[in-house]
C-alpha cells in the first residue's frame, strides 16, 4: 500500500462517519459541527482527485460561510438538545428503512458504474503519472487554477455570468425575507 | 511532492461509494429531522455527494473533463451558498411566525 492511501482510507472512514454523525446526532450542535467535519473531509477528498481549487473553494465557501449560516439557524430551534424533537420509533424505522433502499441503490449504481469500465486505463490521468510525472504536475496540478480561470471567462461564461446574476438576485430576495414588515 | 503524498487510489470505486454514503444520509437526515436546519444538513449532505461524484467522474475521464468537472462543483457550489442563505431567511421568517422552526408545526402559510 503506497503511503497515500494510508491517508486516504482513514479520510473516507471520517467522511461517513462524520455525515452519519451529522444525520443522527440528537444535539443539532454535534450534528452541525459533524457537518462541518464532513465538508471538511469531502475537500480533502477534492485534494486527492487533484482538485486543490475546488478544496480550497469548498473550506472557504462551505466550512467558512454555509457551516456559519447554519450554526445561526441552530440558535432558532428552541429544542436544541432534541429531546422534545427527536424521533420516536415510527420516525426511526421510516429512517432506517430510507437508509437501505437508498442506500441500497446509491450503493448499486456506483458498483456498476465502477465495474463497467467507466475507467478506460488509457484516458485516466492517472496512468500518464506513471509514464511522464513531469508533464502531469504542469498540466494539472500547478497550472490547474490558471486553466479553470480561462475556461470560466471563455466556454463557461454564460453560465458564469448567469449564476453571478442569480447570486445577486438571492441575496436581494433574502434581505426581503428577513426584512421587518412595516406595517 | 504533492503526486506522492496525495495520489489517491487508482479507481473510481471509492469515490462513488462515499458519494453514495453522503447521498443516504442526506436522505435520511432529511426524513428524520423535524427541525429545518437539520433539515438543510441534510440537503447540504446531499449536494456534496452530487459535487464529489462529478469530480471523481471527470478527474478519471481525462484532463478536459476533470477541468469542466471541477467548474461544474465550482458552479454547484455556488448554488448551495446561494440556497443555504434563502434557507436561513425562510428559517428566520418562520421562526418569526411560530416562534419555533419546527417543520411539523408549520402547517399555514400564514399563522
Amino acid at each position: 500500500m503506497s503511503p497515500s492511501l494510508l491517508l486516504f482510507w482513514p479520510l473516507v472512514a471520517l467522511v461517513v462517519a462524520a455525515s452519519a454523525a451529522a444525520a443522527l446526532a440528537r444535539n443539532l450542535v454535534y450534528a452541525a459541527l459533524s457537518l462541518g467535519v464532513c465538508l471538511a473531509g469531502v475537500a480533502g477528498l477534492y485534494l486527492f482527485l487533484q482538485a486543490e481549487y475546488l478544496a480550497v473553494i469548498q473550506m472557504i465557501v462551505y466550512v467558512g460561510g454555509i457551516l456559519i449560516l447554519i450554526l445561526f439557524g441552530v440558535m432558532f430551534s428552541r429544542d436544541l438538545l432534541g429531546t422534545r424533537t427527536h424521533p420516536g420509533w415510527g420516525a426511526r424505522i421510516q429512517g432506517a428503512l430510507v437508509f437501505l433502499v437508498v442506500g441500497a441503490a446509491a450503493g448499486r449504481t456506483a458498483w456498476v458504474a465502477a465495474r463497467q469500465g467507466m475507467v478506460p486505463a488509457s484516458a485516466s490521468p492517472l496512468s500518464a503519472v506513471r509514464s511522464d510525472p513531469t508533464t502531469w504536475v504542469g498540466n494539472i496540478a500547478t497550472d490547474a487554477p490558471v486553466h479553470l480561470g480561462s475556461l470560466l471567462m471563455d466556454a463557461w461564461l454564460a453560465p458564469f455570468l448567469v449564476i453571478a446574476m442569480l447570486l445577486t438576485v438571492v441575496l436581494v430576495a433574502a434581505l426581503g425575507l428577513v426584512r421587518k414588515e412595516s406595517a | 511532492m504533492n503526486d506522492i503524498l496525495l495520489l489517491g487510489p487508482e479507481s473510481l470505486a471509492p469515490y462513488l461509494w462515499v458519494g453514495a454514503m453522503l447521498f443516504t444520509f442526506g436522505i435520511v437526515a432529511c426524513v428524520v429531522r423535524r427541525n429545518a436546519v437539520g433539515y438543510l444538513i441534510g440537503i447540504e449532505l446531499m449536494l456534496n455527494a452530487g459535487v464529489l461524484n462529478a469530480v471523481a467522474y471527470g478527474r478519471f475521464r481525462g484532463i478536459q473533463a476533470a477541468a469542466d468537472a471541477q467548474i461544474l462543483g465550482l458552479f454547484a457550489i455556488a448554488l448551495a451558498a446561494a440556497e443555504a442563505a434563502v434557507a436561513l431567511a425562510l428559517v428566520y421568517a418562520v421562526f418569526r411566525t411560530f416562534r419555533d422552526v419546527d417543520l411539523d408545526l408549520v402547517r399555514t402559510l400564514r399563522s
